[in-house]
């Protein structure tokens, strides 16, 4: 569910990191978001030099909610299947341990964005898109997250998909250059990545669960009726979906 | 399949078109081979124009049916995978309870 990062520093340039350097054997949802069971919210007051990266992490959010077509088709599918996002209450800023961008806590429906990681508005539009994959996924299916590790591997496969993190631009910038069939490397590779950030397995087992997996979760792009590759994509599965009605009725 | 008395095409016809032109862009032909290996297939989308030309301008039923058959055939394509999961009846429960902290204040 934690969306692996991109092996860069806290909002630093650097390249991506190779798998068997990156710090992904993170011992549980408690390592990485500390915040998550801390006993209350620490005081505002005592924590100002976090306010900045707060502040900072509302705004771009507020602003992928409202603008990114992604993400507006998301919400749209999700408050028909009777999970409306409200954004007090289904998102929450916070700073995260190692380089996890962000996650969904299933146990307290509850998406966390990692304001010490997201240093961009396009890298807060990809992390948003993911988790709220994840959140779609806990809505409309019996998701065993915590027991049932090809469940898990299921919805990472199909967030690493569908989320455009996975993009022939994207893969370029991470200097991950291929083109025939590339993008279902990427999603393998970074399922199995996003599986290892939150569950303390090997990555045998975690590759495992994804090839399982991969063929059927793969092929499964609800909401979005298709792979949405950039944000054209988007708004035309956007479009497809305002049409359901007229569609199902006519078929 | 509705009734002809009531149905209408699926999608309008405009959509096909811009599926069509959409399919043959050079960003698609890339963006296809980039995660299947091979060309895209566009020649249903525009049969499908065709068809819901036809129908806007004679009410075939030949229109009616080539339509509903096509897209009966997409929602099957993109069916045919068994989930890895179960689908739920309804929502989970506690989506819109208050978080656990603020239920204790």
């Amino acid at each position: 569910m934690a969306r692996a990062g991109d092996g860069r520093g806290p909002c630093s340039a650097a390249g991506e990191q190779p798998l068997n350097q990156q710090q992904q054997q993170q011992q549980g949802t408690s390592q990485v978001y500390p915040e998550r069971l801390a006993e209350g919210r620490p005081q505002q007051g005592l924590f100002s030099r976090f306010l900045t990266h707060n502040q900072k992490c509302q705004l771009m959010l507020l602003k992928t909610l409202e603008t990114n077509p992604y993400v507006k088709l998301l919400l749209d599918a999700m408050k028909h299947s009777g999970c409306a996002v409200n954004k007090e209450r289904h998102f929450s800023c916070e700073d995260c341990n190692g380089n996890v961008s962000g996650g969904f806590d299933a146990s307290s429906s509850q998406i966390v964005l990692c304001q010490n990681n997201i240093c961009n508005q396009a890298h807060m539009n990809r992390v948003v898109t993911h988790e709220l994959i994840h959140a779609f996924d806990h809505c409309r299916a019996h998701v065993n997250w915590f027991t049932n590790v090809r469940h898990l591997a299921c919805s990472e496969v199909r967030a690493a998909n569908l989320s455009g993190e996975c993009s022939l631009v994207n893969e370029i910038f991470r200097l991950h250059f291929g083109l025939k069939r590339h993008h279902q490397t990427c999603v393998r590779d970074r399922a199995i990545l996003s599986i290892l950030a939150v569950r303390n397995i090997s990555k045998e087992v975690a590759e495992k669960a994804v090839d399982e997996v991969f063929e059927s979760c793969f092929n499964d792009h609800e909401p979005f009726g298709r792979i949405p590759h950039n944000q054209t994509y988007a708004r035309y599965a956007h479009r497809d979906f305002q049409n359901r009605d007229r569609y199902y009725s006519n078929i | 399949m509705a009734d002809s008395g009531g149905w209408r095409p699926p999608r309008p016809c405009e959509t096909y078109r811009a599926e069509w032109e959409f399919c043959r862009s050079a960003r698609h032909f890339l963006h296809h081979y980039y995660v299947h290996g091979k060309r895209p297939a566009c020649e249903q989308w525009l049969r499908d124009l065709a068809s819901c030309r036809d129908w806007e301008e004679r009410r075939t039923a030949e229109a009616q049916r080539s339509l509903c058959e096509s897209e009966q055939a997409r929602v099957q394509a993109a069916r045919k995978h068994t989930l890895v999961w179960a689908l739920r009846q309804s929502p989970p429960a506690d989506w819109h309870l208050p978080l656990p902290q603020e239920k204790d204040k």
